[in-house]
This record gives structure tokens, sequence and C-alpha cells, in this order.
């Protein structure tokens, strides 16, 4: 939203730095995106008078006399003092006044430009010198389509006058962040936003007049017109003026209401538009004008009658812009005699539009649900400024007074007759606040009179009653229900930011395990040469097919950016082999890539809240291009991590998940990891024709733990106490050929359990298992080392340990 | 000696021979019966392709060889190792949530994590939003067929927090709770925004605290963050569960490079609302408190000087190396 500084000054004292008011602004109502600074925008551009205008023949150019007042001094005159200058408009004439862009200005309209367009002396048909321009609206930026040279009001222009004087042109702009203002609509007029900057400067706020203007100064006159609203929620209020012709639009010269209308962005349409645009920024009500005659014509009636109603499924209407939609039952419509002739708020219908034939008019002032506009906006991709307004739900108490502002502003159009569905104004809302209770929220005292000060300078009605204030609140402030609202507002006029801030005391605080844990485990994995990632909760159906999910156990989003986003994941390790590929070709070989997140499925069922359970899982997977079996390699992570938590678990037969979750696991080289009876996880290799759908080594495996067991059983302190001996360790190694069937564990725990047997300090490491080829039998090496606690250990002893180690059974 | 699968895959690949064959006959057929003929052979041989795809990927499952899930290496292979530290990274994202958690934990909070499905009451119900708010619409939450809802903020949890922490309340103590999580919004990527992100909420209440209270706790935050000490502003928001509503902003911070003068929003902010309390069992006119949300990649990209958030959550391991720390 745009906001001219010079505009605002009309309604409003200003008596701080641009700078500091664009601070206090920014601190005590609505970020100020940018500042524009147009304070020399129109330097060296001057009214001037046509002396003579010639026509030269076979060319659309006239050689133009000027007289800038003898303002412009370095510049070659011709014998009566005047500038000679080319101009190719039809409308030049002598005697008229004109905007004329001396010699090293800048075309106004090019000022934001790459290049922005500097006027010289040209020398045009090989023979004229031409000094400067004058210049058309358009070249003015004050819009219009370039048909001819701007012509200034003599009344008000002399000759050598700056233009920016006439037209209180060297301004600054404010772009106000708007979105943060939803619930203000007041603020997203000129006046609205006024009365804010003066409540923010203590100073109190005049709200003109015709603002609570409520009495028409005319009579209506012998004219019908019915108004019917089906739904009071979809419009609470319509206001309707009839108006007739009543002499000519005087739009031959530059106003300063058009050089507002485009400092605020818009640009001029016709006489009546430019009207309900202007009061518009003026007030925030956006007004709309229907063809009166068109709105019978089309209503096939005698008399106009407004129906605003739903629209209707599949009904169609030809807005102004020519384009046809299809409306559906959230938009809301005006009907003429329930034809429709307007999208409200959004934008007037074809077969009503205003043009150059129209006599009489309809004026509508209404407000609408600004829920129901808003959808109307996002389905049918309209953003005016009108529309803007509405979705903020502009409030009803000013649709008459701009309607009667309307009628007064309107020169050549005579009201004749007003209507309006409210037949009696609603109660203005009442809020009592206390004293004590703002001072408990704010942390700052404010007295009674400070407070009254404070509210009245932005217009409320306050009576001071001990502790308690009523506050009566103006029809335009539709965001104050409660006392608070009231609080806030005291805290925000007055400057939050003059509130000390002071820290509270209080408590000691626990510690979230699941943090402590995953802390932990991503210190442990990257001291290991693991990279920890992150992946979207979002994946693709066909994610899920690759890696033989159930898309029927995924939730799915309906509203998804892109397919890719359609489902929530049942698990991590797919995100994770669906990015290892790219990091391959990007040149890493071999790497561990790990994540921490919420997984959700549909078999997961709902807690009490009947809001979906989540489960915490940590996933890890195991990319090494140069190895078919990483099986080892994930189970030498998990048992180091496990060890690391002193989780006691095991390592146990796959099973697969009922909801086929981890269906991506091979089967035949993977396996289930238990604590006690607790299922806590899987490791395992990923089926081939998994891998080959995402292009990754064959062997390649992951492991994923739920975080949740991991945070029940870990523990600072390993279960086992250390024993340690004074007395000299053995260490041999060992060779025991076994069956090619025999799993390792068995013989591993066998050799254990012998020295355990004899109570000896001591370990049993792998060193290596050796298969030759064609033999169905293999050799598993051991590294022992044992010692006795108590004493050295004899010759005899060692041998005899040895000896039946050798030849333990399992 | 050929396995089941092997035979079966034979067996589909002379059919589909013989299917090939089937297609010299078309010059035979009536020309009006030709298209019929057509089709039909091609429906036959893409059903039959599928199947070949399907015995193939079943082939290959049932070559692979079982292992010893119990051995601590394959057979004739290297014992595994460990890969070096240096190839391990953390991820900035998390390193810095854990950052902003143990200083919100030396402040004397609990630590919660956020939901990542939630439902429209915890949402928005709970949380003071009209029934027809314009968040609520499609356009800025993600839904489910449910009608769950990934949530678009970490607010989601505070009807939980402020339910299972009233007990304090009754013992006499305050309620002072932070809430990292991940959150969404259905928005359009580009640098500076992503349909995923983290957040960290606050949520604080008392029998005496004020917005005087907020803003020194939220201060002591970022100066404990940056190590210095810091000026702050704040500007009007609005937010429908909190009242009054604002925008916290810190002062450039030295290690960030700032020129004086320059704010950074950080955060939105505000007095718990009312209708927030009471719904989850707490007198608002005995208590009061407040909250807060802030972005933390926002926190992370301005600290490593990153310039596009899309990174996060790409696991490009250039990235990720690059960024531990």
């Amino acid at each position: 939203m745009l906001i001219s500084l010079n505009w605002l000054k009309k309604y409003v004292d200003i008596d701080v730095s641009d700078d500091e008011l664009v601070r206090l602004i920014g601190s005590r109502l609505v970020e100020v995106e940018g500042v524009i600074d147009e304070t020399h925008k129109y330097d060296k551009i001057y009214a001037v008078k046509v002396v003579s205008a010639e026509k030269i023949p076979d060319t659309h150019l006239s050689l133009c006399a000027i007289d800038d007042g003898g303002r412009e001094t370095d510049i070659i005159r011709d014998k009566d003092g005047n500038i000679q200058v080319m101009c190719g408009a039809p409308n030049v004439h002598a005697g008229m006044m004109a905007a004329w862009v001396a010699p090293g200005a800048i075309v106004p309209a090019s000022v934001h430009d790459d290049a922005p367009f500097v006027i010289g002396m040209r020398k045009m048909l090989k023979k004229y010198d031409s000094y400067g321009m004058l210049a058309g609206a358009d070249e003015l930026d004050f819009g219009g389509d370039h048909l001819g040279i701007a012509e200034l009001d003599p009344k008000v222009a002399k000759p050598g006058m700056p233009l920016a004087d006439i037209y209180e042109l060297n301004d600054i702009i404010l772009d106000i962040e708007n979105k943060s203002l939803t619930h203000r609509p007041d603020t997203f007029g000129v006046i609205g936003f006024a009365r804010e900057v003066a409540g923010i400067l203590g100073k109190e706020f005049k709200t003109p007049e015709w603002l609570f203007e409520t009495k028409p100064s005319f009579k209506n006159e012998d004219v019908e017109l019915d108004i019917e609203i089906a739904d009071k929620k979809l419009c609470p209020r319509y206001t309707a003026l009839v108006m007739m012709p009543h002499g000519e639009f005087e739009d031959k010269y530059l106003t300063l209401e058009r050089t507002y209308l485009c400092k605020s962005g818009m640009r001029p349409v016709s006489p009546i538009v430019d009207l309900t645009n202007y009061l518009m920024l003026l007030s925030g009500q956006p007004t709309h004008a229907f063809d009166y005659d068109k709105f019978l014509a089309v209503g096939k009636a005698k008399t106009p009658k407004i129906l605003v109603r739903a629209a209707k499924d599949g009904e169609k209407l030809t807005l102004l812009d020519d384009r046809e939609v299809e409306l559906n039952s959230n938009d809301i419509v005006i009907t003429s005699n329930d034809i429709p002739v307007a999208l409200a708020g959004a934008m007037g219908g074809k077969n009503t539009e205003i043009d150059e034939n129209t006599k009489r008019i309809i004026l509508e002032s209404a407000t609408f649900s600004l829920f129901n506009l808003r959808k109307t906006q996002m389905n049918h991709g309209i953003f005016s400024e009108a529309i803007t307004r509405f979705t903020k739900g502009q409030p009803a108490g000013q649709t008459l007074p701009v309607a009667l502002k309307f009628a007064e502003e309107a020169k050549a159009l005579k009201a004749v007759a007003l209507f309006d569905s409210q037949k009696k104004a609603p109660e203005p809302i009442v809020v009592t606040i206390s004293l004590e209770k703002m001072v408990g929220l704010l942390g700052k005292k404010f007295t009674a009179e400070e407070t009254k000060t404070i509210l009245e300078n932005v217009n409320f009605d306050v009576t001071i009653n001990g502790d308690k204030i009523n506050c009566t609140v103006p029809y335009w402030r539709t965001d104050i229900h409660i006392a608070e609202d009231i609080y806030e507002e005291i805290g925000r006029l007055s400057g939050f930011d003059n509130i000390d801030p002071i820290l509270p005391l209080h408590g000691t605080s626990e510690s979230s395990p699941r943090f402590v844990l995953k802390s932990r485990i991503r210190e442990f994995l990257s001291a290991r040469g693991a990279n920890e990632a992150l992946t979207y909760s979002f994946v693709n159906g066909e994610l899920l097919n690759k890696v033989k999910q159930d898309e029927k156990n995924s939730y799915k989003i309906v509203n998804s950016i892109s397919p890719d986003l359609q489902y929530i994941r049942q698990s991590i390790a797919p995100s994770l082999l669906n990015k290892a590929y790219m990091n391959i070709r990007a040149g890493y070989k071999q790497f561990a890539m790990f994540e921490f997140n919420q997984v959700y499925r549909k078999s997961f069922g709902l807690d009490e809240q009947k809001v979906p359970n989540g489960r915490h899982e940590l996933s890890i997977l195991f990319i090494n291009s140069d190895s078919k079996c990483e099986y080892y390699q994930a189970k030498h992570y998990l048992e180091a991590l496990l060890q690391n938590l002193n989780i006691d678990f095991e390592i146990r037969k796959f099973e697969s998940e009922a909801d086929k979750s981890n269906a991506y696991y091979e089967p035949k080289r993977s396996a289930s990891v238990y604590a006690g009876d607790k299922l806590i996880g899987y490791l395992g290799e990923v089926k081939n024709s998994i891998l080959q759908g995402f292009k990754l080594p064959q062997g390649t495996a992951c492991f994923e733990l739920a975080l949740d067991c991991l945070v029940e059983l870990q523990s600072d302190t390993p279960a086992k106490r250390p024993r340690f001996s004074q007395y000299p360790f053995v260490e041999r190694d060992i060779t025991l050929t076994v069956a090619g069937k025999q799993d390792y564990q068995a013989v591993e725990k066998a050799l254990k359990d012998v020295l355990e047997a004899k109570d000896l300090i001591y370990s049993v490491k792998p060193v290596s298992i050796y298969q030759a080829e064609g033999q169905d039998t293999k050799n598993l090496s051991f590294r022992v080392s044992f010692a006795d606690a108590n004493k050295t250990l004899a010759k005899e002893a060692i041998q005899a340990i040895m000896k039946e180690l050798e030849t333990v059974k399992f | 000696m050929p396995s089941v699968v092997e035979n079966k895959i034979a067996e589909l690949k002379a059919q589909l021979k013989a299917l090939n064959q089937e297609y010299a006959k078309i010059k035979d057929i009536p020309a009006e019966e030709r298209g019929d003929f057509g089709r039909k052979l091609n429906e036959k041989k893409q059903k039959l392709n599928a199947e070949i795809a399907a015995a193939e990927a079943e082939a290959l499952e049932v070559s692979v060889e079982p292992l010893d899930i119990t051995a601590p290496c394959d057979i004739n292979g290297e014992m595994p190792k460990f890969l070096t530290a240096d190839n391990g990274s953390k991820h900035p994202l998390m390193t810095e949530l854990d950052r902003v958690i143990s200083i919100y934990q030396s402040m004397g909070f609990d630590i919660v994590e956020s939901q990542q499905l939630d439902d429209e009451y915890h949402m928005f119900d709970s949380l003071n939003f009209a029934k027809e708010h314009p968040a609520r619409d499609n356009f800025d939450t993600f839904r489910t067929e449910e009608g769950f809802i990934p949530p678009a903020h970490t607010s989601t949890m505070q009807n939980r927090i402020l339910r299972a922490y009233k007990y304090k309340l009754d013992e006499g103590k305050n309620i002072a709770v932070a809430v990292p999580g991940r959150v969404y919004r259905n928005e359009d990527q580009d640098a500076t925004h992503e349909h995923t992100f983290y957040q960290c909420e606050g949520v604080y209440v008392s029998k005496t605290c004020t917005l005087g209270n907020m803003l020194g706790i939220l201060r002591e935050f970022f100066e404990k963050y940056y190590n210095q000490k810091l000026n702050i502003r704040t500007q009007p928001g609005f937010f429908p569960f909190t009242e009054p509503s604002l925008e916290f902003m810190i002062e450039k911070p030295a290690s960030l490079v700032g020129k004086s003068g320059e704010y950074l929003e950080m955060l939105g902010c505000g007095m718990i609302h009312p209708n927030v309390l009471k719904e989850a069992g707490i007198n608002p006119d005995e208590y009061c408190g407040f909250a807060w949300g802030g972005g933390i990649d926002r926190l992370v990209m301005l600290k490593r000087k990153l310039t596009d958030v899309r990174y996060f959550e790409s696991a490009k391991l250039d990235f990720l190396k690059e960024l531990s720390c």
C-alpha cells in the first residue's frame, strides 16, 4: 500500500523528521517496507503559457512559443522573451497553460527506469531548435493515454510556477507492508492511517465530520429501488444512491485528486470511477457505480431490484475486464432482479458498466463477508485495491457516510434518492478496562488520565469510573472487543518499546531425554564419519511403490504443492535411499548418512485425543560403491552405538512388519534388533530390485531404530561392573573349523561360556572368517585374551584352557 | 540347475517371442479387423512384459545368498571399520536447535518436541482462530484426506503444553516451556521460502508475568545466543492467539557484521489471549502468560551466511560437510 506523506499531512500535523516518523510507524503500527523519495522527481518542470502554436505543414508538429515567466536563465529566447519548443500533441493551442519539462530535467515517468530520460535541446526537422518538452499527463506519471499534453488550470497555474508547488509533488511515498494490517480495515484509508499517526505522535485526531454524516442533504425524489439481502452474513449492509445527470464533468485540467490517485499506485479511468477510487483511498471504503439504465435492462424491470445473494454453482458472469467467470456458491453476487450484475467486492459486470453514454447511475456502498471474498479473490485471481480492502472487513458504519460524500463530490451528478439496508444503527461497543489489570499485563503503569488521552486521541469515548474505565469504541474499529484489545492499544500507541524488559525469576527445568539422546547419538555417529541429513516428511507415491510400502498406509495430503510431496512418509530410510545416488554422482563412493525424524503410518492409529500417533526414528544408510555387502558395516555401527548407550540387545532373524512398511529389507540378509523382548529396530541390506530402482550398489544396507525405545533403555552406566587383574593376560589366536552354515554367534558364545565358567577376566574378538572355494566348512578365527583375577595362570592351566577352547562344542 | 523363477522367465520370454511372430499375421487379417487385432496383441505384449519384469526382479532376490546375521564380517571379507571422523558431519540446523534448546534450558525452560501431524483443534480451534479465519484455508495449511494437519507453526502445541503443565500452576510454580519442532507451510519454494522448516516456540504462564517480562526473557535469550548485549525493538503484529501481539527485533549483532541501527526481525510474540488460557482450563482472571515462536532456519542462514534455504533439506554431502561444525 502506497501512502503519500503530503496527503497524510492534510489530516495530521507531523512534527518529527521523516526518518523518525518511519521508525515510529514501524514500531507502533506497521512495518514501512520502503520509503520512496519523490522530493526531486519534478525538479525543473514548470507551468508555462503557450503563447503561440503554429502547425508545421505536412507534419503533426506545431512550433510553439512558450512563456516560462523567465524562470530558466541559461536558455536562448526569441525577441519577445519566449522559448521555442516543438510539440506533437493535437490539443496544443495558444493561450493554454501546460507543463514544460525544461532542458536538463528528467521525464518523471522514467525516473525509475534503468536509464531515465533526460530532456535537452533537440534539432527537429533539421532546422527547428526545440528546448525541453511540453509534457503529457502520462509523461508526468499521472496516467492517461498519451493523446495530448496535460492542461493546467489557469486559475492556479501561473507561468514559471514549479509544477511541484502547484500539486504538492515534492513528496515522500511510504510503502506499507499491509499483510500485517489484516485486522485493521480502518488503516486502509489515508484518514484512518492519519488517525493512527496522530495517536502515535500523541496528538488528538479530528476525524472529518463527513465520516459521521448519516443524513442526506437532498430529499428522496420519486424514485423506487428495492434492496434485498438474502443472507446478512454475506452482506451486513448495502447502501445505494441513485444519481441523475447534472451538467458536465470538468476533467479538462490535471487535478490534485488525480495526482493522489497516481501517487497511491492507481491510474485514472473516468471521472466517476476516479471519484470512487479517490474516496476509497481516503476512507478505505470501496464503492461501485452501475449504469442505472443498463441495470434496469438486464433485470427487465421497471425499477431497480437489487438482490445480494450467494452465487449459484456454475452461474456465469462476464466481468469488466471481459473475462467470463464461472461462479460457485462461495461467491457473492449483486443481481438485478436475480440476474448477476457484479461479483460483489471483486469486480463489476460488463452488462452494467458505465460508459460515455451513461446518464443515470446507481452507486453501491456496501460491505461483504471478508471470508467469502478471500476465497473469491483466490478462486478468480482478483487482487484489486478494492478487494484488498474488502477482505479486511470494512466496517458497516461507513457505507452511508461514504455514499453521501460521493453525492457531494460528484459535481456533474445529482443525488435523487438514497436507500439503505440498515434501518437502525447498532449500539456502539463499550469495553470496560481495569488499570490494575493493565499494569499486570503490560508491566508498565498508566494513570487514568494518560489512558483517557491515548484513547481519545484516536477517537474513543472514554469515561473514568475509579479504577474502571469505560471505552466506547468508534465504529471503524472492528477489531476491538475485549479489555485486552484496549490494553494492546495503550501499549502500542504509547510504544511497547517504552516498556522496560525485566527478566522474571522462576524455577529450574527438566531436561528433554530425547534431545539429550539425539545429541549423544549425533556426536557418536559423526565422530565415526557419518553424515547427518534432513529430508522432507512428504514423499511421492512413486517412492512408496519403489520401496514396496503401501500407499494406503500413508496419510495423503489433499492440497500438496506437487505430486512429489503427496504422502507423509512411513519411514526415513526410503528418503535416504532416494538421496544417495545424487551423492555418489557427486563423487562420494563411501558414506554413511543418518537422520532423526518423526514418521507416521495409519497403522500406528490415533492417540487419546484422536490425533495420529507418530514415531521418532533414527535411520542410517551405508553406501559403498566398492563393496557388495554392507550388512556388516551397518551391524558394526549398530553394535557400537547400542553398546555406547549401554543397551543390551540381540540380533535375531528378520521379521516382516504386518503393515509391510519394512518390505525393502532383503529378508535373507537382514535382522531384527531386540532389547529383551522388545523389538527396537531393523538392520539389513536392501533388496536388489529396489536398489536397482535407485541406481545404488548391490549390498547397500541400513538400520533403523525406534528412538523412544532407546530413550527408555539407554543408560549412562554399564550393567556389568568392570573387572581388572594385576596378573598377566594370556593372548592367543584360535581357529575353529565349523560347518558352512554354522552361525557365528553360537561359537563365540560357547567360547565365552568356557572362560566365564572358570571365572576368568577375558575378551573374545573376531579375527577372520575364511572359507575356501568349494569347501562346505569354514574357519572362524578369534583372538582370546584372559587372566585370573587372583593369580598368574600356570602354563598347564593355560594349556588346559586352550585345549578346552579348541574342542568346544556348540 | 536353473531355478524355478529362471524357468518361468524362459517360459515367459518364449511366449513373448511367439507373440511377436503373431504380428506378421496382420497382413492376412481383413483391413477392418486389423485395428482390433493389433490392439489385442499390444495388450497381451504389455502384460507379458510386465510379468517378465516382475519375474526378473524376483530372480534377483532368489539368487541372493543368505548371510550369517550374527557374524562380525562377511566370509573371506575384511573386518568392518568405522569411517574416519573427518568424513562425519552434524546437520547445521540440528546443532543450532540443540544450542537454542540448551539456552532455554539454562533459563529454566522445560523442552517438549512438537508434533508433525496434528488436528484442527490444536492447530486452530484451541488458539482462538475464528471458524472462518483465512489461515484455515487450504492456501496456507496442508491437510490430509482425514483433515489432519502437518502443523504450520509450533503453536499447535500450546494447548497441550498448557494442559500438561497446569499442575505446576497448582503447585504455585510457573509454566515455562520451549517447544522446538518441524513445521510446514503450503507455499512455493524459492531461495528464501521452504515448505518445511524448523521453529521454536516458548510458552510462559504465571500469576504475575507481564509484557515487560516477555521482552526481558527474549532479550536475555538473544543476548546469550549472540554472546553480547543487544538493543531490542518491537513492532505491532497480529495473531489470533495473542493480545497484544508483537514482532520482536534485535539490533544486528556484531558477529553478523551489522551496521548499527539495522534491526533483524527474529520472532512473533505476545500475551496469550484469554480464550487460549480458558480453552486449556486455566483461569485468565487469575493467570496470564506470553508466548512466542521463531524460525531456526533463519538463525542458521544469518549465522552461516547462507543465501538459499533449500540446501537444508537437500541431503547434499557437499553442503552437509561444508556446514558442519
